[in-house]
């Protein structure tokens, strides 16, 4: 029986350690751990509720936008806003070019040092490289699209940054949809960059990931966890077809049913908070204070649940619940329902393009009632991304996050329930136990975000 | 040189001083280090163009150490931070430093059975760095990590480490900036630096004075909500105290910037951010 640590999980954003227990080249024990605290939700008590947009996408340099988002949505829900439909779409455009910057760079940059030889560049070189299969003629293939690939999801952020002033931390998404005056101008630029990111995605990364897929088919094989797969919706709610994805939904035992955001629970038995109840709803206005030192506590990820039950969130849950891919839930299709989303969504922006008018954005000036709660539930790149908001005395009295990698990350719970990635890792054979490249492989296939997990 | 920052434009310093880098041939070592943040400033600067970031790493300087790129991981990656303390090489650190508990609420490695904390690091390689970077806002003045009321007590990497550091600050850093003043160490030394130790190429202008919509506020013409192309002074607008070149450089390429999106500058490469910089938007 061996004990490997591996401490930092490098290519993701944040701090992650995965610790797992080996027997007969066997994971039989798995535990994974957020290493980073700073505490948001305690900060953002007594802020201006307004300022919430701006303040809670700092909680993540990757995906800062899925933050502005989802503030905005729990704020206009809280001060009863719509905004109109022309400013939504370009919202939803906006949002699309985050997915489309983070899942290029997830693809090329965190994950293809997984499985080739990397170019002859600092920091890329890796000495210690094992169980890399590609042939060098292919392998060279990929390393030029690595290189290539930085500036496509470069180009993704510009089109962000036209739209909603800069990135990372946008100010373009708030409260009534947007900020940005369309014109002819930002219209054709987004459009041009647009068709340019999906033509190297169609001609050249769906190629990538599928060779990649060939040379390690065994990864179609582990890294399963559960099966369990939840989506908040995404991009539902437009009539139109073409403009669709996903509905909420939750698919376990092999059924797809309907999602009750109700159902959401937060379990901190082995996390290193206090508090009066160890189980919590994200309304309820329960003080929990960091404790480093606790027992038997491991993570500073809390543990969400759904109905007491652990669900993987992210891209192939999308796919999944969506019905566009349904090969499998594994390390590999992980992966590659990544890529063929980086489609639908860059697809879908097309669509939305089209729609969307030359119009002012329908900005108001926005009172903030003295009393008023809101929630903001919806899919980002990463999976669902929940922000409930209790305002009081027109101060944000209480504040809670909960993040697609807390649900993934997630440590045990009071049922001693491993969380998703832990499940994943579970049972899964490790060859070389010196260099047990398998974990890396299995925990990035969910592209764990702990800056956001922990916040 | 023209002492003048504004005639210094993003061409002088993005194109014409990597040029004339190129003409070292030895690529100093660089650690670019992780702490307590949302480690947006690394994608940042992922961002940059001309030169981009495969220029950076392959004609620029050599990146020995950094979570978010690097190939190898666990106490692997960790050995090639180790290994290049006994280097020649800058450091770069994005986030601020996590003092409570030891350091515990920022861990960023694990080396032979002991947690390696944030604090840790930086005072291992701050120790020996030839320059230090302070990239971002967390790093430079502890910003939002060290937001009011400071759960992780973390603070600025100059209040920790008690030697010499350049500011870059800016909630991300734009990428021309690090870049920028990587550059001016790589050629021509440190860069001139004003009182906060930040490079005056980049931070000498203040963004009210040479804002675009300057004229409106000069003429009292001021927007009553975000969404109106006019001043934003009255909404909350942070120019008047902030110093970066956001209003000429303007961001990811694009001639667009947090102004030019119709909404206030916040201050995020001030000092104080978030706290003083509040309510960003003033209705």
């Amino acid at each position: 029986m061996a004990k490997i640590t591996v401490n930092p999980i490098t290519r993701i954003s944040g701090f992650l350690e995965i610790e797992v227990t080996v027997e007969n080249n066997r994971i039989i024990d798995a535990k994974s751990s957020g290493m980073l605290f700073r505490g948001f939700e305690k900060m953002l008590k007594g802020r201006p509720p307004l300022d919430a947009v701006y303040f809670t996408e700092r909680i993540c340099g990757i995906c800062s936008t899925a933050h502005s988002l989802a503030a905005t949505l729990a704020l206009e829900y809280a001060l009863d806003i719509e905004p109109n439909e022309n400013a939504r779409m370009i919202r939803d455009f906006v949002h699309g070019c985050e997915f489309l910057q983070n899942h290029i760079r997830h693809f090329y940059q965190y994950t293809l040092p997984d499985y080739i030889k990397g170019p002859n560049i600092h920091p890329l070189i890796n000495n210690y490289s094992v169980d890399l299969r590609l042939p060098p003629d292919r392998n060279d293939k990929l390393v030029q699209h690595y290189l290539e690939s930085t500036k496509y999801s470069r180009l993704a952020h510009e089109m962000l940054a036209e739209l909603a002033g800069k990135a990372p931390h946008n100010h373009g998404i708030f409260i009534g949809g947007v900020t940005v005056k369309m014109d002819a101008d930002k219209w054709i630029k987004v459009r041009s960059i647009l068709d340019s990111i999906l033509s190297f995605v169609k001609d050249v990364m769906l190629e990538d990931v599928y060779t990649i897929a060939r040379y390690y088919p065994d990864y179609f094989l582990n890294g399963s966890g559960y099966g369990n797969l939840l989506s908040y919706g995404l991009y539902n709610t437009y009539k139109d077809r073409e403009a669709f994805y996903v509905n909420p939904g939750i698919f376990k035992n092999g059924t797809i049913s309907s999602f009750d955001e109700n159902m959401i629970t937060e379990n901190i038995k082995y996390a290193w908070y206090e508090a009066d109840q160890i189980e919590n709803k994200p309304t309820d206005e329960v003080e929990i204070e960091a404790d480093r030192y606790k027992e038997k506590a491991y993570s500073w990820v809390k543990a969400p649940r759904y109905n007491d039950v652990p669900f993987e969130v992210g891209p192939l849950a999308r796919m999944w619940i969506s019905g566009i891919y349904n090969n499998g839930i594994s390390t590999m299709d992980r992966t590659i329902a990544r890529v063929l989303e980086v489609i639908k969504i860059a697809e879908i922006m097309q669509e939305l393009l089209k729609r969307v008018e030359l119009k002012p954005s329908g900005q108001r000036k926005y009172s903030v009632p003295d009393q008023a709660e809101g929630k903001g539930l919806i899919d980002t790149t990463r999976g669902g991304l929940g922000h409930w908001i209790d305002i009081k005395n027109q101060k944000i009295n209480h504040y809670e996050i909960i993040t697609p990698t807390s649900w993934n990350l997630s440590p045990r719970d009071t049922k001693l329930q491993r969380g998703p990635v832990e499940e994943a890792l579970f049972c899964a054979e490790i060859k070389d136990i010196e260099n047990p490249v398998e974990i890396g492989r299995i925990v990035r296939s969910f592209d764990p975000c702990v800056s956001c997990a922990t916040h | 040189m023209n002492s003048c920052p504004i005639a210094i434009s993003k061409d002088f310093i993005a194109k014409n001083l990597i040029k004339l880098s190129l003409q070292n041939t030895h690529k100093i070592n660089l650690i670019w280090l992780e702490l307590a943040g949302c480690s947006g400033n690394i994608i940042s600067l992922l961002n940059a163009d001309n030169p981009d970031i495969n220029y950076f790493l392959t004609n620029m300087i050599s990146l020995k150490y950094n979570n978010s790129l690097m190939a190898a991981e666990g106490e692997k990656a960790y050995r090639q931070f180790l290994e290049t303390l006994d280097t020649e090489f800058i450091l770069v650190i994005e986030g601020a430093v996590s003092t409570k508990a030891q350091g515990l609420y920022d861990v960023v490695a694990k080396y032979n059975g002991q947690y390696v904390t944030g604090m840790e690091a930086a005072k291992l390689a701050g120790e020996r760095a030839k320059h230090i970077l302070a990239v971002g806002t967390c790093a430079a003045y502890g910003g939002i990590s060290a937001a009011a009321p400071n759960p992780s007590e973390s603070v600025s990497v100059s209040a920790f480490l008690k030697r010499d550091i350049i500011n870059v600050p800016g909630c991300p850093v734009h990428p021309d900036w690090i870049i920028g003043t990587i550059a001016h160490l790589l050629v021509f030394g440190v860069p001139e630096l004003d009182q906060k130790n930040r490079p005056v190429i980049f931070y000498s202008i203040n963004i009210h004075d040479a804002c675009p919509r300057r004229s409106f506020f000069d003429q009292r013409v001021f927007a009553e909500k975000l969404g109106e192309p006019f001043c934003m002074f009255k909404l909350g607008c942070r120019g008047p105290v902030t110093n970066t070149d956001c209003p000429i450089r303007r961001w990811n390429d694009t001639d667009n910037w947090p102004i030019g999106d119709n909404t206030p500058c916040i201050g995020c490469a001030r000092e104080g951010f978030p706290d003083l910089m509040e309510p960003f938007i003033r209705y």
